[in-house]
């Protein structure tokens, strides 16, 4: 159904990364997550997919308790991240997120320069002894999300002056550079034109060697090209939950069916 | 039948039903409003800018003249038999000598004057020739004598304050008529006036004591001066800035980023903004009795006075920071969480920076509203307290009893001398100047912050 190569395939860690067990989230009165399992590997892109309102977000800000911003929602059930129950009274929520890097849907870079919003993390976090250290880590992960050759030359200038691509790869920069062992993606590219999404996508596959990456997408051609395991939800529920290549060419669900091949959703 | 419709279609040309060509009825009508819409604007912003512009020109015209000053320079002799009988230089003796010692001396001086250049006159007494003078002109003598005791036995230049009929003569206030209903100076008077300006001995000149000096009694308007009440403004406005800012600052990031949204906050909030609306009589009262009966702090001190505005400007600093604060996109907030900053970091680091604008200007606008308000200061006696002592210090400045800006205005309209009168619109001059410095800082601030993107 969709053209994927066969050598992307391979799923190269199987270690769990994240496991969630009976997640259930409620908007108020709204039951908006669904009695959710699902187990998410380390080094692996996985994709959550779904029409709108689904719960796909709202279940990738369980991960990283982005959800206690938000006063009227509560979130029952087990998750737990290298089997540390993250919902735990004992868990900072803070250095939680230290943890678990995020990328938003719309590029939000700080109004400061391109390299104090990459620097912002590890400054907080003291990661840092000195400028030297601090240049380093800011190179890097500038590297890593591809935006270094293009930023080198103006690493002072204002970081809401990139374009909407470079946004969002200061964005993924910033976010790699406190070192998480994961990153959350709340759909990374659906702001972003043809091309820029063509790099981000190849960024989300580099970042595979190093972290456990889960992404939200609306563009099922971006779930198959980057993941290696994709979560279909529907309702709240999560419906089926396989290999990428399974869920887009023989899905065990009627509705997983349905959504992939344009007829709900 | 196809005549009929041949014969009338070129005559007429009726539009086609749906052309876009032709206003139909309702787009006429539509238009119409439009533009009678905008008529009403136009008259009204016209309306607005007339009434400015009466303002503005009632104010410079009424007071521009209390920026000038009419001055008499005249050659006093200082004799030392009159001002130190013991010829020792002792200033405890020539203390003794009060402001009213040195009249005789004056009076000679003008005498001297007035025939020297020639002004042919009725008034020969030198004490009536004195009424052309303020009745300050004698402590100004005195002050010179007991500052510099070695003048005494010379004669000395002096420019001394003209009367405020002389004044008011000088500025066009006083003509001849007037004065012969006016005890205070004659119309022979100004003959003699008339004679020392050809003479080059009275003069106009910038009224610097205006602006710097201090309230006179009321039979002395051409002495009194702001500068009193303009050290007492600042004074409050110091301790209003010191107070209100971080308190309403921390109030509304607490209610805004951290207090939770229940029933209380809700209170609280809508409070605040009925605080915002309470009319301001209202604070001063709640001064007069918080701070003043209760707490026993000293009347008239601009302390109290501070205290008091800032109970009034914190609803407008605690509205005007929340929203701006409010303004901050939230995805910098989920930004700054997200790679791991606590809420707090994300308040102080991101979103109170980008705030800052809003919140520089909602205070100067509320330090600006209460530098102008006179209303609670009636109530905690800074109104008809005659500021004639500049503060000693600091502290005397804080707790000294004092007046300020609008009630000093106020205190000169109702004295009844048309002089003061003149002083009050020049008062609102400043007054004015002050708060349009306040408001162009709030904008250079404003526009400094936003330059960072």
């Amino acid at each position: 159904m969709y053209d994927v190569p066969n050598s992307e395939r391979t799923v190269t860690a199987t270690d769990t990364k994240i496991a969630a067990k009976g997640v259930q989230v409620y908007y108020g009165d709204t039951h908006a997550i669904k009695d959710v399992d699902v187990q998410i590997a380390d080094k692996t892109v996985t994709a959550f997919i779904g029409p709108s309102g689904c719960g796909k977000s709202t279940f990738l800000r369980c991960l990283n308790r982005m959800n206690d911003t938000i006063d009227i929602c509560r979130v029952e059930g087990d998750i737990h991240i290298d089997g540390e129950d993250i919902y735990d009274k004992r868990v900072d929520p803070v250095q939680l997120r230290a943890k678990v890097g995020m990328v938003f849907q719309k590029p939000n870079p700080f109004p400061k320069s391109i390299y104090d919003n990459v620097a912002y993390g590890p400054r907080i976090h003291g990661m840092a002894r000195n400028k030297a250290e601090l240049d380093d880590i800011v190179e890097s992960a500038l590297r890593r999300a591809a935006l270094w050759n293009e930023a080198k030359d103006r690493l002072q200038a204002p970081g809401t002056g990139l374009s909407g691509g470079q946004q969002q790869r200061l964005c993924i920069a910033r976010a790699v550079a406190t070192e998480p062992e994961i990153l959350l993606m709340d759909e990374p590219c659906s702001a972003l034109d043809p091309i820029a999404t063509a790099q981000v996508e190849e960024l989300i596959d580099e970042l595979r060697q190093n972290y456990a990456v889960v992404i939200v997408t609306h563009s099922m051609q971006q779930a198959a090209r980057v993941s290696q395991k994709t979560a279909f939800f529907h309702l709240g529920n999560l419906v089926e939950y396989d290999d990428t290549n399974k869920i887009f060419t023989n899905p065990t669900d009627k509705r997983t069916e349905s959504y992939i091949t344009g007829r709900i959703g | 039948m196809t005549d009929a419709t041949s014969a009338s279609a070129p005559a007429s040309q009726p539009p086609r039903i749906g052309s876009i060509l032709h206003e139909s009825d309702r787009t006429k009508r539509r238009n119409a409003a439009e533009r009678r819409f905008r008529l009403y604007g136009v008259i009204a912003i016209s309306i607005g800018m007339l009434f400015l512009a009466a303002l503005l020109f009632a104010i410079v015209r009424n007071g521009i003249p209390a920026f000038t000053q009419t001055y008499m320079t005249l050659q006093v002799e200082l004799p030392a038999d009159v001002l130190d009988e013991n010829g020792n230089r002792d200033p405890e003796d020539l203390r003794k000598v009060s402001t009213f010692g040195y009249n005789p001396l004056i009076a000679a001086a003008l005498e001297r004057t007035v025939s020297e250049a020639g002004i042919e006159t009725e008034i020969t007494d030198g004490s009536d020739l004195r009424d052309m003078l303020s009745s300050a002109a004698g402590a100004q003598l005195r002050d010179t004598v007991l500052a510099n005791p070695d003048v005494i036995g010379t004669t000395q230049e002096f420019r001394l304050l003209a009367s405020s009929r002389v004044d008011g003569y000088m500025k066009g206030r006083v003509d001849r008529e007037s004065l012969a209903r006016d005890p205070n100076l004659s119309p022979e008077h100004l003959d003699v006036v008339d004679g020392l300006v050809d003479a080059g001995a009275i003069n106009r000149s910038f009224n610097w004591p205006f602006i710097t000096g201090s309230d006179a009694s009321e039979s002395r308007p051409e002495q009194a001066g702001m500068g009193v009440a303009i050290l007492g403004s600042f004074f409050m406005m110091l301790v209003v800035l010191v107070l209100s800012l971080p308190i309403g600052v921390a109030a509304s990031i607490y209610l805004e980023e951290f207090a939770p949204q229940n029933k209380f906050t809700d209170f609280i909030e809508v409070n605040i903004s009925n605080l915002a609306a309470v009319p301001s009589i209202v604070f001063g009262i709640l001064g007069l009795a918080v701070f003043i009966q209760f707490a026993h702090l000293p009347q008239s001190a601009p302390l109290v006075g501070g205290l008091t505005l800032t109970l009034m400007t914190l609803p407008t600093i605690v509205i005007s920071t929340r929203a701006s604060l409010k303004a901050v996109p939230p995805s910098i907030r989920d930004a700054a969480l997200g790679v791991g900053a606590s809420k707090m970091q994300s308040v102080f680091h991101h979103v109170l920076p980008l705030a800052m604008p809003g919140i520089l200007t909602g205070t100067i606008i509320g330090l600006a509203q209460a530098l102008g308000e006179t209303a609670p200061l009636l109530l905690i006696g800074m109104v008809g307290y005659i500021a004639t002592n500049y503060p000693d210090g600091v502290a005397s400045g804080f707790l000294d009893p004092n007046s300020a800006m609008p009630a000093q205005i106020f205190e000169w309209a109702k004295r009844a001398d048309p002089a003061y009168y003149e002083r009050a619109w020049g008062g609102i001059i400043i007054l004015l100047v002050f708060l349009l410095t306040m408001n162009l800082i709030a904008i250079l601030l404003r526009r400094r912050f936003e330059r960072r993107w």
